[in-house]
């Protein structure tokens, strides 16, 4: 679904992140985990074609990502930005619409009965159908992220990348959130996000990739998280890994005192 | 909807109606219908209806929905709502053509070509200056626009100064001060190309224009190709501005005053503010203008004078009362 060959990423000259090699599988539910600053955002935004200033190869659907137009792009990958812009007297449903963009030529402005039924499924499968015709800037932080994510939803894209879908969450809708996403890997999606809580990775992720250092540190299952020690590489502290009941791991920093 | 946009159309008929009714020697309402009826029955009526009330009428109409959808694109584009069409310095490059035009003894039939040259030469240097990459940067356009703006008010005001002892610094100033006093079809002929390729280039950018609201990132993840909806959005908005000036020299507040109107209307759905900015703006300067020949008959005042002494206070009443209810 996604290769990466050989990718060195720069922003404004300076090499960011570099030789990375990795691949995605349909279907997958992928965490990219790593420092402030490491580049997983503009990892992600290099994916989807945003971030420009690379070398190597970023193949999406075993076509490079160079060769999409715009709009082929974005039926191909919903990505879900994490910055906030002021939006005032936008309505819900006004929001997840501009998913529907892609999908039209420029002289055909109208909605089509099918883009009503996508936008209220992409509502429905977010549990906001009934905040439609509510004005975005009323709605809470939680609330907000399931309006972007119904957004990629409406885009109709089999790939969804966000970027830090859970910051700012309390834990209950953070978690929410994450079960949303997991749903939509279970429906077929392939989904790749950004996150900062490593737990939350752990726990939802059906693999993880550690950036640090320059390059990617590893990218292997939850359970191979602990014993690799790419964690405590990438972020340069010791850590404590726990066993829940269920048997799955969470890490701690261990305190130095 | 279609019950607000038949009410917006009516207004302007009204409006234009009225306008035409109006002026140093006011008509009544049915010779006015009659005569607009009848354009090849000879009267007093039909002569000051078709020669000399209606096109005028028609001129502001046209200048008025232009800088009403100039507007509109512009802010939309910015996200910013104190954009008005003259941002990209073409009301300042016009304005300084035709002091220096008018100063040098050039015909007056050529001020208006003039002016309309110098301000889309305006707004290419200002979206030159503004460029980033391949596409365009907000904070330098609005930068660019407003400090070249002042470069060529200065050269205005240079111009100005010299030529106080001439009849000259009269033609500027209304020019400067906006007005439609002597203007006629032959007018509108020269100019509808260039109104119509910047209609047509707004229809183009509509739907980017919409998503665009997203903010610039996530209109480029949704498959808007940014830079090129910049560039056009520019380009259509500099050629309607540019239009205007050419037709009633620089006419203040319509461009910044009718997309808010038209979004309290109808909301945020570019689909619907281009629109009706564009018969709002329309309706606004036909009425603006038949004020300004009819209050003070014979006397013309500027239409943009009259526009900002009455318009201001008239939309700050009605925006801050509205706010009162809305929450911040």
């Amino acid at each position: 679904m996604i290769r990466i060959r050989g990718l060195a990423l720069r922003v404004g000259g300076r090499t960011l992140l570099s030789e990375l090699n990795f691949s995605i599988k349909a279907g997958e539910l992928v965490a990219i985990v790593g420092p402030n600053g490491v580049g997983k955002t503009t990892l992600l935004r290099a994916l989807c074609g945003l971030h420009r200033e690379f070398s190597g190869e970023i193949a999406i659907q075993a076509q490079i990502i160079e060769l999409y137009s715009p709009t082929q792009r974005s039926r191909a990958i919903a990505y879900v930005a994490s910055d906030e812009t002021m939006l005032e007297m936008l309505t819900v449903r006004d929001i997840v619409a501009s998913g529907r963009f892609a999908y039209h030529r420029w002289f055909d402005w109208r909605e089509t009965t099918h883009d009503g039924d996508v936008i209220a499924a992409a509502l429905g499968a977010v549990s906001m159908l009934d905040f439609s015709d509510r004005l975005f800037a009323t709605l809470s932080s939680g609330e907000r992220q399931r309006i972007w994510l119904a957004l990629g939803l409406a885009q109709d894209a089999p790939i969804l990348l966000l970027d830090e879908p859970t910051s700012h969450l309390d834990v209950r809708v953070a978690h929410d959130i994450l079960l949303l996403l997991r749903r939509q890997r279970d429906l077929g999606k392939t989904v790749v996000c950004v996150l900062h809580d490593i737990n939350e990775a752990l726990e939802f992720a059906d693999r993880i990739l550690i950036l640090g250092g320059g390059t990617l540190l590893a990218a292997c299952e939850a359970a191979e998280v602990v014993p690799s020690g790419a964690l405590e590489r990438a972020y340069g502290i010791t850590m404590e890994a726990v066993h829940t009941s269920n048997g799955s791991v969470r890490v701690f920093p261990r305190s130095s005192v | 909807m279609t019950i607000r946009f038949a009410g917006a159309l009516a207004v302007l008929l009204a409006s234009l109606v009225l306008s035409v009714m109006v002026g140093a020697s006011a008509l009544s309402f049915h010779d006015t219908i009659f005569a607009l009826g009848h354009p090849n029955v000879p009267s007093d009526a039909a002569t000051i209806v078709w020669l000399l009330r209606l096109p005028r009428a028609c001129l502001a109409a046209v200048v008025g929905a232009a800088l009403g959808v100039s507007g509109a694109m512009l802010q939309g584009m910015l996200r910013n709502p104190l954009v008005d069409p003259y941002l990209t310095g073409v009301s300042a490059g016009a304005a300084a053509a035709i002091a220096i035009a008018v100063a040098a003894g050039v015909a007056a039939a050529f001020v208006p070509a003039l002016g309309f040259a110098a301000g889309l030469l305006a707004a290419i240097i200002v979206a030159t200056l503004s460029r980033r990459g391949s596409g365009l940067d907000a904070n330098r356009l609005i930068l660019a626009g407003v400090s070249l703006s002042a470069l060529f008010s200065a050269i205005v005001a240079l111009v100005l100064t010299r030529l106080q002892q001439g009849g000259y610094a009269e033609t500027i100033i209304s020019w400067l001060a906006g007005s439609l006093a002597g203007r006629g079809w032959h007018d509108l002929q020269w100019v509808a190309p260039y109104l119509v390729a910047g209609v047509g280039l707004a229809i183009l950018v509509v739907p980017a224009l919409n998503v665009l609201r997203l903010g610039d990132v996530r209109a480029a993840a949704l498959g808007v190709n940014v830079d090129r909806a910049q560039w056009l959005i520019v380009a259509s908005a500099s050629l309607l501005t540019a239009s205007a000036v050419a037709l009633s020299g620089i006419v203040g507040f319509v461009g910044l005053i009718v997309p808010h109107i038209a979004r309290r209307i109808v909301g945020s759905d570019t689909r619907l503010v281009l629109p009706f900015s564009a018969l709002i703006g329309a309706a606004f300067m036909a009425l603006a203008d038949a004020a300004s020949r009819s209050l003070f008959a014979p006397v013309e005042i500027p239409i943009g004078v009259l526009l900002a002494c009455i318009g201001v206070p008239a939309f700050l009443y009605l925006y801050f009362r509205e706010n009162r209810w809305r929450p911040a």
